[in-house]
Order: C-alpha cells, then sequence, then structure tokens
C-alpha cells in the first residue's frame, strides 16, 4: 500500500454527488410550488433528484471510507509498487528504452 | 429570425458548474503524488482496478460529438441507431477483451503502436503512430469548435471563454495526475453523464406519454415520410432493403460495414480506448475491462439517442421545425431547404433543447454540466493518448533514444501542453474554414478503415510479415479513397461526398456509402497483405513469441470466481445484447 498517495476512486465520486444533492436538493425546497416548474410537468424535480444523488453520493462515501479502512482500497499506487508497472520499467531498461 | 431560445442561467447553475469544476481539479491535485515514472503518468503504474479502467473506457469514448450525435441520429433514424451499440459496439468490445487484450497487454506494449513495433516493424508503427496523432489533436480541436458554438448559441457565451475555460481545467487536471487522473475524471465524468441525462430522458418519456405515446407518435411521422409506420420504432424489421428505412442502408451493409469493419477497427485497434486497459493491474483485468465497459454501454441508447427521438415529437416549440428541433437557417435567415423542397433540420440541437425545455433552474445546470463533462472526458481521452503516442512512438523511437525516465516525463508533460495548444488551433481553423475539416475527418476514415485487418491478420497469422502489413495498410486508405471518389450519396453533389474520380454507382445514402468503403479498404488491406507476406520473408517463430495466437499459451482464468471470469462476462453481455435487438426487433 502506498499510503498517504493513494485514493479510492469512490470517495471524490461519493463527495461530488453528494454535494450536487445537497445544493439541488436544497433548492428544490426552497423553489417548491415555484412556476419554474412548470418546463417540468409540475414535478419538483430539483428536490427529488437531488435527494437520489444525495443517497447515491453518501453510498460511494461510505463503501470508499470502508475499503480506506480496512486498507484495501480499490486505488492505483506508483508503477514502483504494482508487479505489473514493475515489470513493465524493468523491460524498458531491459531494451534500451531509457539509460 | 431568432429560431434559438437562449436560456438564462440562474446563480444555482452557475454552483453546480463551481463544484463539478472543484471535484475534478481536487482529483487531479490528490493524485500529483503519485506521478513519479514516465509510467506512471503515461500508463498509471499499471497498477488500476478493472471497474474503473472499464468505466473510463467507455467514458473516454462519450465525448459530446458522441452525446449530440446520437441525439441527433436518434430524431433522423429513430430506434435503428441502436445498432451503432448493439451491433456497432458490444461485439466488438467482447472480441478485444477475450481474443487482442492478451496479446495487447501481454506483449508489455505501452502503446498499440510499438505492439505494431513488435509484431512488424517499425515503419508500421510509425505509420499508426503519426496518423493517429495527427487524427486525436484533430478530433478534440473539432468536439472543442463543436461545444463553443453550441454554448454560444444556447446560453449565449462566447466562443473564446468557453473553449479556454474548458481546455485550461482538461490540461491542469492532466499535468497534475497524468493517466490516472485522466482515467479518475473519466469515470467521475460518466457518472455525470448519467445522472444528468437518466431525468431528461424520464421526464421526456412521460410528456409524450411513454414508450406508447411515444411509438404512436413516431408512426404518424414515419407514415408521413413515406416510411413503414414501425420504421422508427423498431430497429431491424425494415431493414430488408434500403428504401425502407431512414437510415437508408440495408442489412448486409450494416453488419459488415459497421458491425465488423468499422466497429472492429476502432474498439480493437483505437489506443484512445485501449490505453485504459492496459493501465489495468492485470491480464485479468484488462481483459475484463471492455467487457465491464460493454454493460452499461448496451444501454446507453437509452440515454443519448431517446433524446433525440423525444424532441421529434414534443410540443412546446415556437419556430419553424420539427418538434423541438430547430430547421437550419441559410445566411439569409430564412429555413434551408432541400432538393425535394423540404426544410432541413438541425438535428445536432435534438438533445440540448429537450434539456432546455424540460429542466427547471437547478437541473438546467447540472444538464448542462453532464454535456461539459462529456466533453471533458473525450478530450482528456484524445490528450492523453495523444502525449503517450508522442513521447513513446515518435519522440523515443526517433528523435530522442535512450534518455532517462525523467526526461520523458518531462516531455509528457510538454506534449501534453502543445497538444492542448494545437487543438485549440485546429478548432480556430475549424470555425475559420468548416470544409477543411469535413476534408481532415473523411482522410481519417480512409486511414482508419484498412486498420483492422492489419492487427487481425498479425495477431491470428502468424506469417504476416512487417513489409505485408504496411503496403496492406496503404493499398487499404487507397481502396478507401478510390471507392468513395468513385460513388455518390443519392441528391449529394460531386465533390467532398464523393465521385471526384466519376461516377460509377449511386448509393442510397450517405452512410450506406460510408459503409461499403470501409468494407472495400478493409478487403483491399486483407488481400495485400496477404499476398505480400507470401512472397516476403516472415520472422522466426522466436520473435513472435507472445504476440501471435499460435504461439501464445492460452491466458488461464481459473483463479477467479466463475462468474468473475472475462469469458463468462463476455458471453453474459452478447446473451444480453441478442436479447435488446430481440426486444426492439
Amino acid at each position: 500500500m502506498s499510503g498517504d498517495a493513494s485514493l479510492d476512486l469512490r470517495l471524490p465520486i461519493g463527495g461530488l454527488f453528494s454535494v450536487l444533492g445537497l445544493v439541488i436538493g436544497a433548492y428544490g425546497i426552497a423553489t417548491n410550488g415555484s412556476p419554474i416548474y412548470e418546463t417540468s410537468l409540475s414535478i419538483n424535480i430539483n428536490l427529488w433528484w437531488g435527494l437520489v444523488m444525495l443517497i447515491v453520493g453518501l453510498i460511494m462515501l461510505a463503501m470508499g471510507m470502508r475499503a480506506t479502512r480496512r486498507h484495501h482500497p480499490s486505488a492505483p499506487v506508483t508503477a514502483a509498487e504494482s508487479p505489473m508497472g514493475r515489470e513493465t520499467e524493468r523491460r524498458e531498461h531491459a531494451t534500451g528504452l531509457e539509460r | 429570425m431568432d429560431i434559438v431560445r437562449q436560456a438564462h442561467l440562474a446563480p444555482i447553475d452557475y454552483v453546480v458548474m463551481a463544484v463539478y469544476f472543484a471535484a475534478v481539479l481536487a482529483v487531479g491535485w490528490l493524485l500529483r503524488r503519485l506521478m513519479r515514472t514516465s509510467t506512471d503518468f503515461f500508463l498509471s503504474g499499471r497498477s488500476l482496478p478493472p471497474w474503473v479502467t472499464g468505466l473510463a473506457f467507455i467514458s473516454a469514448n462519450l465525448g459530446a460529438q458522441e452525446v449530440l450525435g446520437m441525439g441527433a441520429s436518434g430524431a433522423k433514424y429513430g430506434i435503428a441507431t441502436s445498432h451503432f451499440y448493439w451491433v456497432g459496439a458490444i461485439p466488438a468490445m467482447v472480441f478485444v477483451g477475450l481474443f487482442m487484450m492478451p496479446f495487447y497487454y501481454g506483449s508489455r506494449a505501452r502503446s498499440v503502436p510499438e505492439y505494431l513495433k513488435l509484431r512488424f516493424d517499425e515503419k508500421t508503427r510509425t505509420l499508426n503512430a503519426v496518423s493517429f496523432a495527427v487524427m486525436t489533436v484533430f478530433s478534440s480541436g473539432i468536439s472543442m469548435y463543436a461545444l463553443g458554438k453550441l454554448l454560444n448559441l444556447l446560453l449565449g457565451w462566447s466562443f473564446d471563454a468557453s473553449i479556454f475555460v474548458s481546455a485550461i481545467i482538461v490540461l491542469a487536471y492532466i499535468l497534475l495526475g497524468g493517466l490516472t487522473s485522466a482515467i479518475y475524471n473519466e469515470v467521475l465524468q460518466f457518472f455525470l453523464i448519467v445522472f444528468g441525462f437518466l431525468p431528461l430522458v424520464f421526464l421526456g418519456l412521460v410528456a409524450v406519454g411513454g414508450w406508447s405515446g411515444l411509438s404512436a407518435q413516431l408512426s404518424q411521422l414515419s407514415t408521413a415520410r413515406g416510411f413503414p409506420a414501425d420504421a422508427y420504432t423498431h430497429a431491424w424489421r425494415t431493414m430488408g432493403s434500403a428504401s425502407q428505412n431512414p437510415v437508408g442502408v440495408e442489412w448486409f451493409g450494416l453488419v459488415m460495414g459497421l458491425g465488423f469493419v468499422l466497429s472492429f477497427g476502432y474498439w480493437c485497434t483505437d489506443f484512445l480506448v485501449v490505453q485504459r486497459a492496459m493501465a489495468a493491474e492485470s491480464m485479468t483485468a484488462a481483459r475484463r475491462t471492455p467487457l465491464i465497459a460493454a454493460l452499461p454501454k448496451m444501454f446507453f441508447p437509452f440515454l443519448v439517442i431517446l433524446p433525440g427521438m423525444i424532441a421529434l415529437v414534443i410540443g412546446g416549440s415556437h419556430g419553424i421545425g420539427q418538434g423541438l428541433i430547430p430547421a437550419k437557417l441559410t445566411a439569409a435567415g430564412t429555413p434551408l431547404l432541400d432538393g425535394s423542397g423540404h426544410t432541413v433540420l438541425d438535428y445536432d440541437l435534438a438533445t440540448p433543447m429537450l434539456l432546455m425545455r424540460l429542466f427547471p433552474t437547478g437541473m438546467l445546470g447540472l444538464g448542462l454540466t453532464a454535456l461539459l463533462a462529456s466533453f471533458m472526458s473525450g478530450m482528456a481521452g484524445n490528450v492523453t493518448a495523444f502525449n503517450t503516442v508522442w513521447t513513446y512512438d515518435i519522440y523515443q523511437a526517433h528523435i530522442r533514444k535512450g534518455a532517462s525516465d525523467a526526461h520523458y516525463l518531462w516531455m509528457g508533460r510538454a506534449a501534453t501542453v502543445a497538444g492542448i495548444v494545437l487543438a485549440i488551433a485546429a478548432a480556430y481553423v475549424a470555425s475559420a474554414f468548416n470544409n477543411i475539416m469535413d476534408m481532415l475527418q473523411l482522410v481519417f476514415a480512409f486511414v482508419n478503415a484498412p486498420l483492422f485487418a492489419t492487427f487481425f491478420l498479425g495477431m491470428f497469422w502468424r506469417r504476416t510479415t512487417g513489409h505485408g502489413a504496411f503496403t496492406g495498410l496503404l493499398c487499404g486508405t487507397l481502396g478507401a479513397a478510390i471507392h468513395h471518389g468513385l460513388t455518390l450519396p443519392a441528391g449529394a453533389s460531386v465533390g467532398i461526398k464523393g465521385g471526384y474520380l466519376g461516377v460509377i454507382h449511386t448509393y442510397p445514402s450517405e452512410l450506406a456509402q460510408t459503409f461499403w468503403t470501409a468494407i472495400t479498404a478493409w478487403t483491399t488491406c486483407t488481400v495485400i497483405t496477404i499476398l505480400v507476406s507470401i512472397v516476403t520473408r516472415p520472422r522466426p517463430d522466436d520473435e513472435l513469441r507472445g504476440l501471435v495466437y499460435a504461439l501464445t499459451p492460452r491466458p488461464r482464468d481459473t483463479e477467479r470466481k466463475f462468474w468473475q471470469r472475462p469469458m463468462t462476462l463476455g458471453m453474459t453481455v452478447l446473451v444480453m445484447t441478442f436479447l435488446l435487438n430481440f426486444v426492439f426487433f
């Protein structure tokens, strides 16, 4: 594990959707009943879709944090730390592709 | 005449966009410490899990041109546009995962052109690398131009500002985190596109009375346009003859041209997508990459094609056109008419117009952000493929061999900046001379069409030689150009559309001509490669281990659970695709 440098992808995705869900959902609550929803067939799509995004975001965050805490994040490491990366670099040296 | 009503964004819409921009930049920033060597920068250190590379595999392909273009085709051709997915993508994705990835990944090649160098020779690699590098720069330039023009039309944003802001954001996150950052953001963008377009399809279907309402209205439209009533809502039923369906293609040209030559040529040989699989952590992960990608890909028609079909019949428009789709205007501002006096529609606006029609403030910001995300993922895909091919296959191979790894890492960053600057320049060239871009795209089509023949023969026939591959590629491209020069789609005039060598055949539509051009190129390349290979000296078997099918041990996947094995996954994908074709037959 490369420790602090690695980043489970579910964390930024979860973060993004949680924030988007909060922002759009809150806007939906604030504008409930407003004439802007005439375009969306009188459905307060901001509120409902904001909620969906918030839930999805929180699930992603939870999965990412759980994996990180258990030190099994599906996260990238440097080539020096991954078996295939090491092999690729070894081949580069062996075939004289660099120095 | 003002045919498109501009939308006015509220502060909340800008907040949504700003949150997205902050997220992609943060990803680049958090990954910056992982970029230590050129292998980290160009191949993500070969350490990514398959679900990440798999979603990036389709997202890199899901540029703005795909999202807008598939909506446009949905409006033009109806559900038959799904052939671009169910025939023109899935089978090729399964093939590359099961049968070709063992050679790409197993050979330790760092790029697709480098595989050609290992399998054939330096000249075949260079031919492929140079044409690919030029192509990536111009295609991101063309899509940048399309985006700038669209945002200007819909929102009144400045063309220059739209281009520069999005280019600088993409530049920043690739410089910071290399391919890993591009791939991470592609997955993020994938989710954003899905979450931006799902509610659009939902609201659209509710507005037109569900699938049955949509079918009923489309069948009226279909009859009015002189096709059978089910031509827009069934993918295969009217494919028997070219005159019975809006695509203007018969089933054989469709299956061979699109389903075999064009689709396998793109999905199996294009480094833009294959690079994502090469970044995977293991052979099994690399093989599963395109298969995992195929699972969401088969449902994309509902996400990107349906909006176009809905835009065709939904009410609420205020101008001349059909449904929400406005007419194209002449320079004088009157609607453009075709040869038979019908109004020509600006189909590319189908999806954006539906977005503006159905989304209120708030969701509109999300929808536009999804559009921006698709543009950025396409552009980042092009740029990361460009910097890798430039550095490994052109710079390291011909300009400076044997420099230190730090030097190539630096060159990769420099090539990222240069690639983006060149793409911006191409966008301005496109806005000044539209015809040059049409011509370039035509040339690219000629160059790409024969590619699959070369890779297929190279991987599965060990007798294929470097001279054979090189000559075959050149002749295939030439064959495509000659075929295009001798034919013309119905209703077109001689020139960029073909016929410049004299018209000996007229195709019912432009797509039919494209498909048959590809078939010609592929056949020419196959025949010439075989003939030249027979008369030239093959490489000894020892040098071809791991590069051709007969001399490579079959990859073993027994260590995985059976449902995780590439073969199981591939078969599942094929059965599901077959069922989808059946449902929409």
